[in-house]
């Protein structure tokens, strides 16, 4: 075996950039989280009622600004109209526009479905916004039926989120890392573990503590799930029963940056997991960890995979700059997520006493 | 002297239009029998010296930083502890299966009959799916345009009948341009010639590509086990500076 030395090689810079990483991770959160919405707000379940408004609080706040990152990974966001005057149905990116909308309408007209009632109480107090508050709720009525409708439109939106996003990175054989079968799951586990983590979040931020318990017990389960797939992708590789999985070992091979990526990923994800099992009141770590190990995730798969080379030997090392497509970008989204958060919350109470 | 033309002259001169139609007309014919063009890269007479990667950075006016074109170059060391030089010029292959074309969700990317895989930059949104789908590193989202770009084998200057940029600047000639459907020509004659000789990059992908090489490291023709220099080297763009 002959041993090369790359003199001069030339390596591309990621085509995805943050902005993919924050939209795969807000758009999965908010599908996560408008499933933990069902329990409460259309099934009726009294131990799932107060959880699950501030799970559709985090389905609505990521769901609205998860479009914004990837309009603005196309450069100049008027370019989406080129994905409706030519759609090339052969893609799973050109079916994903058409899936946004169709989750994102759902999800908007089954939140205010849910909120009329609260909207037509908020009007009777005296405040400067009772007569914005008459026009939205729009009799007030609690039409559980057309909840349900809307939420079978947005169920159904959101799992073809899931699946568009998972499929569409999969499909691409030329990245070693991405070309699995198990992405598309690991994908979906990981959003309903964020998704949860989101809820938890707001639930902290509310005072809410009473579901700690409910919600910590299914982000152990799915932290689990997310162990067992991430291991099986790793006997995969290391047996060779995917040649993709083994090729993006072999690219990684010797580098102690994918080492310490690898102990930090398997690490966060255990203590999550270790957290979630043994302080079962606790909100906000298990919260917080839960949100880093969806993005981590994603993170390691966008950044990290196009990092692995095609051709030749040389990775190009991505490096986080204070330019908006990369750092502030990053700000930027969490920054838009919190003004929504803020405006939402001002706008509607979605604490217990406001459901009771 | 005889003030009358010579009449052999006239009669050239007379003849002269219908010879020149006569040739025009099965130049115009080879035209319409839809020439298929490729390269033929012969690694062997390549020096790495780097005029293919600048004549297409001037042709096409490329960003600074990227390239359509490239000559990676290797030092490859044997068994015997002999150390040789490797080169592989490598440029988007127009691909007879192109992973980039179904991948493009507008249809922004397509392939013209005459085998030149191109990209409509009006309909293009840069979402860049074709660059992670390409296997060869060919593409990328040009830092001035935000849309995607490639080789174009210089489809504007094949167009105007004159060889792509990189194959008329190799002073080695290792670059050779033509049309396969044509047994005649220089690349078909080569390629007949070299029969069992040339590979692709990257075969087990099934792109079939167009790009044919002679003299192709099979160790060098997809990802290289192996150190970069690149990665040993200080670069100010990523680091700060």
């Amino acid at each position: 075996m002959n041993t090369t030395v790359e003199v001069l090689g030339f390596a591309r810079e990621p085509g995805w950039l943050p902005w993919a990483v924050q939209y795969f991770f807000l758009i999965g959160i908010s599908t996560a989280a408008f499933f933990l919405s069902l329990p409460g707000l259309v099934w009726r379940n009294p131990d799932w009622r107060g959880v699950s408004r501030r799970a559709l609080l985090a389905a609505l706040v990521c769901g609205l600004t998860a479009p914004v990152a990837l309009l603005a990974d196309l450069h100049q966001p008027g370019r989406f109209l080129n994905f409706y005057l030519h759609p090339n149905l052969g893609s799973w990116m050109a079916w994903g526009s058409f899936f946004i909308p169709l989750y994102l309408l759902g999800l908007i007209g089954y939140a205010w479905l849910c909120l009329r009632p609260l909207l037509a109480e908020l009007a009777k107090r005296p405040s400067p916004l009772a007569g914005l508050y008459r026009k939205l709720s729009y009799g007030g009525h609690d039409n559980l039926s057309v909840i349900k409708a809307a939420a079978l439109v947005a169920t159904l939106g959101a799992f073809l989120v899931l699946l568009y996003t998972g499929m569409e990175v999969m499909v691409v054989q030329a990245r070693s890392l991405w070309n699995t079968a198990l992405l598309p799951l690991i994908f979906a586990v990981t959003a309903m573990t964020g998704g949860i983590g989101m809820t938890a979040l707001f639930e902290a931020l509310t005072g809410n503590r009473q579901s700690a318990p409910l919600l910590n017990q299914w982000l152990a389960r799915g932290v689990w799930v997310t162990l067992a797939l991430l291991t099986l992708w790793l006997v995969f590789g290391l047996f060779g029963t995917s040649t993709a999985a083994a090729e993006a070992l072999a690219a990684m091979h010797g580098s102690f940056g994918w080492m310490v990526t690898g102990g930090w990923l398997f690490g966060s994800t255990l203590l999550t997991f270790w957290l979630a099992r043994t302080y079962r009141n606790s909100l906000l770590v298990p919260a917080l960890l839960a949100l880093h190990g969806a993005w981590l995730i994603r993170w390691v798969v966008f950044i990290g995979g196009q990092s692995l080379p095609k051709m030749g030997s040389a990775s190009h090392s991505y490096y986080l700059t204070l330019t908006p497509d990369s750092l502030l970008g990053i700000v930027g989204m969490a920054g838009l997520c919190v003004t929504l958060y803020i405006i939402l919350t001002s706008l509607i109470p979605w604490d217990d006493q406001a459901s009771a | 002297m005889n003030a009358q033309p010579d009449l052999s002259r006239r009669a050239f001169f007379t003849a002269l239009p219908a010879v020149t139609a006569g040739l025009a007309i099965p130049a115009h014919a080879a035209d319409e029998a839809n020439p298929h063009w490729s390269m033929l890269i012969d690694t062997r007479r390549c020096i790495a010296c780097q005029a293919c990667t600048m004549a297409c950075s001037m042709e096409n006016v490329s960003p600074e930083g990227q390239f359509r074109t490239v000559v990676a170059t290797y030092a490859v060391t044997d068994q015997a502890g002999k150390t040789g030089l490797a080169v592989l010029p490598r440029l988007c292959n127009h691909c007879e299966e192109p992973p980039c074309i179904p991948v493009c969700p507008v249809g922004a990317t397509f392939k013209r009959a005459d085998g030149i895989v191109l990209v409509d930059g009006d309909r293009c949104v840069g979402c860049a799916y074709c660059v992670q789908a390409c296997p060869y590193d060919a593409r990328f989202v040009n830092h001035h345009t935000g849309k995607a770009d490639k080789c174009t084998f210089c489809s504007h200057r094949v167009e105007a009948g004159l060889l792509p940029a990189c194959v008329e600047t190799c002073v080695g000639g290792a670059r050779i341009f033509g049309d396969i459907n044509n047994p005649q020509s220089d690349i078909s004659r080569r390629l007949t010639a070299a029969k069992g000789k040339t590979s692709v990059l990257k075969p087990e992908a099934g792109t079939t590509p167009r790009v044919f090489y002679i003299g192709l490291d099979q160790q060098l023709d997809g990802r290289v086990d192996g150190a970069s220099t690149a990665d040993m080297m200080w670069r100010p763009a990523t680091q700060g500076a």
